[in-house]
């Protein structure tokens, strides 16, 4: 946990690629679950969010401890 | 402890072997009877029960690729007795044949539609997937999942616009339009699948031939391209298979001269409901995708993931 | 001239290395940076023309209430509205939970019945390569052909599935109809791609399942552990990406699903199984509401790119075993 904060703050791919890829999913559930109106209005925010940071993270830097 | 991952008993082997063999003969049931009903007669395939022995006939074929008309019984007397058997067929029903239906037509749009993207989707495939391999190519990760990413775009969220585009170019329902199409859509895999086979090939080869003096060209077509031939033809396969089979942009962008055979077949039925006809038009089309995947079966698991998983 | 034995890593040398820029000069013809160029040029310039060129101009349409079927009308920018009306419309929400249903269904079942099968074929019984072959047969084949003839084997009465069902479990076959009958539409179009496309899930855990060596078995044994802790603890967990894999790939494919389905049921009964895709089709291509429908097409265009990545992240976990 704590070394996955770390990865968020020194801006290092793997985390940031893990909560894109959330949001991504989060997104994708919000469309399609059959309970909540709102929720489906607003999913496609949470995807675009998702798939941009995803776009944009993916050129910041390996972890090189892994 | 007789339990084994690595060395199956022979009892495990026979009752993996009988639930595997079951669950195909299943899953090929479907195909089967298609094949089994374009032989019948249109009241033997809408029989109840459904009709497992009956007596094969060429109806379904005969109807498949002629259009045809009623005559009068007068009328059929002045023609005279039928000449061929396929004028046989069709006088039981007191028809004559009028002239060849638009299935041929259909299907050498699809063979014609098909090989033409399959050609230059391998042709450009080949040479960026080379580019890709053996050169510093700046943002090559980048450009590899925009070319990927094509792929997986949804067919009519990106029919709308080269719907529209087609139509300005005069594009739309030409044999061209849709090699072009097709051939952009393959691309993804024959860049995907080729970056594969050619980084297999050893640098080495190529490194000894330029060193004696060819030029980065030869070196490539001279000593890659033969290495890389079953590659080549693999790949070729994949991409023959998907423009054969696509429907979404085929529907959407052609009606008449360059239709192909997926979005025809259906509409064979008509009013008559001639099933046996369909079934042949279906199994006349199908066939050949059947007999690719068995030639392919080695490199069928590299073609379906792009390459990802090679066996 | 050359210094081939820098830079020579394990995994540069298993990806095919690059040649390192030193041959270059020596050599004669174009440098390999025009090489490249050339060789690539023609590619990307196509994908820009026939694929983000359109995604751009749906982007622009999907701002206006433009109609592809009155090119004469005036063109308004609505700005975001044509958004905001598909995000609270409740029948494309309608039909996003449609797609849910098919894609639920359809991933669970291929997954359960395709890693079974793929479990039962490494256990290298006699002929599987040939079986296996067989099994793979309907994936191959066109979508719009199999969609259009199983119609035909879902016709009540004279139809083979409707007889089989009727004669297992004693049903009047002339009873019910798969696509006409609003609670079976559904599950009609879940069997039919099942039945088509379990075999692409078997072929990928196949490989994850002979990607484990038997090393790890082997020791396994030697601890005594049991059949059932072994799957828990080493099979399930290695071919996991593999698994992980095959569900992204179809989850992708049948969000987007429009062949297969509008053949089958066409959407119907009503609009039970009018997935996005013929949804969308309705929208731009029956109705005309292009700019409408281009917004639509980006909404799920965005939905399946974000997808896509996290499964292009999958595929080169996997390539890195």
């Amino acid at each position: 946990m704590i070394s996955f904060l770390d990865g968020l703050g020194r801006l290092r791919r793997g985390p940031w690629e893990l909560v894109a890829t959330v949001l991504i999913a989060l997104g994708v559930v919000m469309m399609m679950q059959p309970f909540l109106l709102a929720a489906y209005t607003w999913s496609f925010l949470v995807t675009l969010t998702g798939t941009v940071m995803f776009i944009v993270v993916s050129h910041f830097p390996e972890d090189p401890r892994g | 402890m007789s339990f084994s991952v690595t060395e199956p008993t022979r009892i495990e082997k026979w009752v993996a072997g009988v639930l595997v063999v079951v669950y195909a003969v299943v899953t090929l049931l479907p195909l089967i009877w298609i094949i089994g009903t374009g032989f019948k007669s249109p009241s033997d395939a809408i029989a109840y029960p459904p009709k497992v022995v009956f007596d094969p006939t060429l109806e379904g074929y005969v109807n498949l690729f002629t259009s045809r008309a009623r005559l009068t019984p007068d009328a059929l007397e002045e023609l005279g007795p039928p000449e061929t058997w396929y004028d046989r067929i069709t006088r039981q029903y007191d028809m004559v044949i009028t002239g060849p239906s638009l299935y041929g037509e259909r299907f050498l749009n699809s063979v014609f539609i098909g090989f033409g993207s399959t050609f230059l989707s391998v042709f450009l495939g080949t040479l960026a997937a080379y580019a890709f391999s053996r050169f510093k190519v700046p943002l090559k990760d980048d450009l590899m999942f925009f070319i990927l990413s094509t792929r997986m775009m949804p067919p009519i969220a990106v029919a709308i616009p080269i719907f529209l585009m087609f139509r300005q170019l005069g594009l739309s329902d030409t044999h061209l339009g849709m090699i072009l199409l097709y051939t952009a859509v393959n691309l993804s895999l024959s860049v995907w699948l080729l970056k594969g086979f050619i980084d297999e090939i050893p640098v080495e080869y190529e490194e000894a031939a330029l060193i004696d003096g060819y030029t980065r060209f030869q070196a490539f077509y001279k000593v890659v391209l033969p290495q890389a031939t079953t590659g080549i033809a693999s790949t070729a396969i994949f991409c023959l298979i998907f423009a054969w089979n696509e429907y979404a942009f085929a529907v959407l962008l052609t009606s008449g001269t360059a239709q192909t055979a997926p979005p025809f077949i259906p509409t064979i039925i008509g009013v008559g409901k001639d099933w046996p006809a369909v079934a042949a038009g279906a199994t006349l089309f199908l066939l050949p995708v059947m007999v690719f995947t068995i030639l392919l079966r080695k490199h069928l698991l590299r073609g379906i993931t792009f390459g990802a998983v090679r066996k | 001239m050359t210094d081939k034995t820098t830079d020579r890593t394990p995994a540069a040398a298993r990806l095919g290395r690059e040649i390192t820029t030193p041959l270059g000069r020596g050599i004669k013809g174009l440098s390999d940076r025009a090489v490249a160029w050339i060789f690539i040029a023609p590619t990307i310039f196509l994908l820009l023309a026939v694929n983000i060129f359109p995604l751009i101009w749906t982007i622009r349409l999907s701002l206006t209430n433009y109609r592809a079927n009155r090119t004469n009308a005036e063109v308004d920018w609505v700005g975001l509205r044509n958004y905001e009306r598909i995000l609270t419309d409740p029948d494309i929400w309608n039909s996003m939970q449609a797609t849910a249903h098919f894609l639920v269904w359809t991933l669970s079942l291929q997954v359960l019945i395709g890693f079974s099968l793929a479990y039962l074929i490494n256990k290298k019984f006699k002929g599987n390569d040939l079986w296996t072959t067989i099994i793979v047969l309907p994936m191959m084949l066109s979508p719009a052909v199999v969609g259009n003839f199983w119609t035909f084997l879902y016709q009540p009465q004279i139809g083979l599935f409707n007889y089989v069902v009727g004669f297992l479990s004693g049903v009047d076959p002339s009873s019910f109809s798969m696509i006409g009958d609003v609670a079976l539409a559904p599950w009609a179009i879940v069997i039919v791609d099942t039945w088509m496309w379990t075999p692409f899930v078997m072929l990928i855990c196949l490989a994850g399942l002979r990607s484990i060596p038997d090393s790890i078995y082997e020791a396994a044994e030697c601890d005594r552990a049991s059949a059932w802790r072994q799957f828990w603890t080493i099979t399930l967990p290695m071919a996991l990406p593999f698994l992980m894999l095959a569900v992204l790939f179809r989850g992708i494919e049948n969000f987007k699903m429009f062949d297969l389905v509008v053949q089958l049921t066409g959407g119907g009964p009503g609009s039970v199984t009018e997935l996005t895709s013929i949804n969308l089709k309705r929208e731009a291509f029956e109705k005309w509401r292009t700019g409408y429908a281009s917004a639509y097409g980006v909404i799920l265009f965005v939905t399946v790119f974000g997808l896509a990545s996290i499964y292009v992240k999958a595929l080169n976990k996997v390539k890195e075993r």
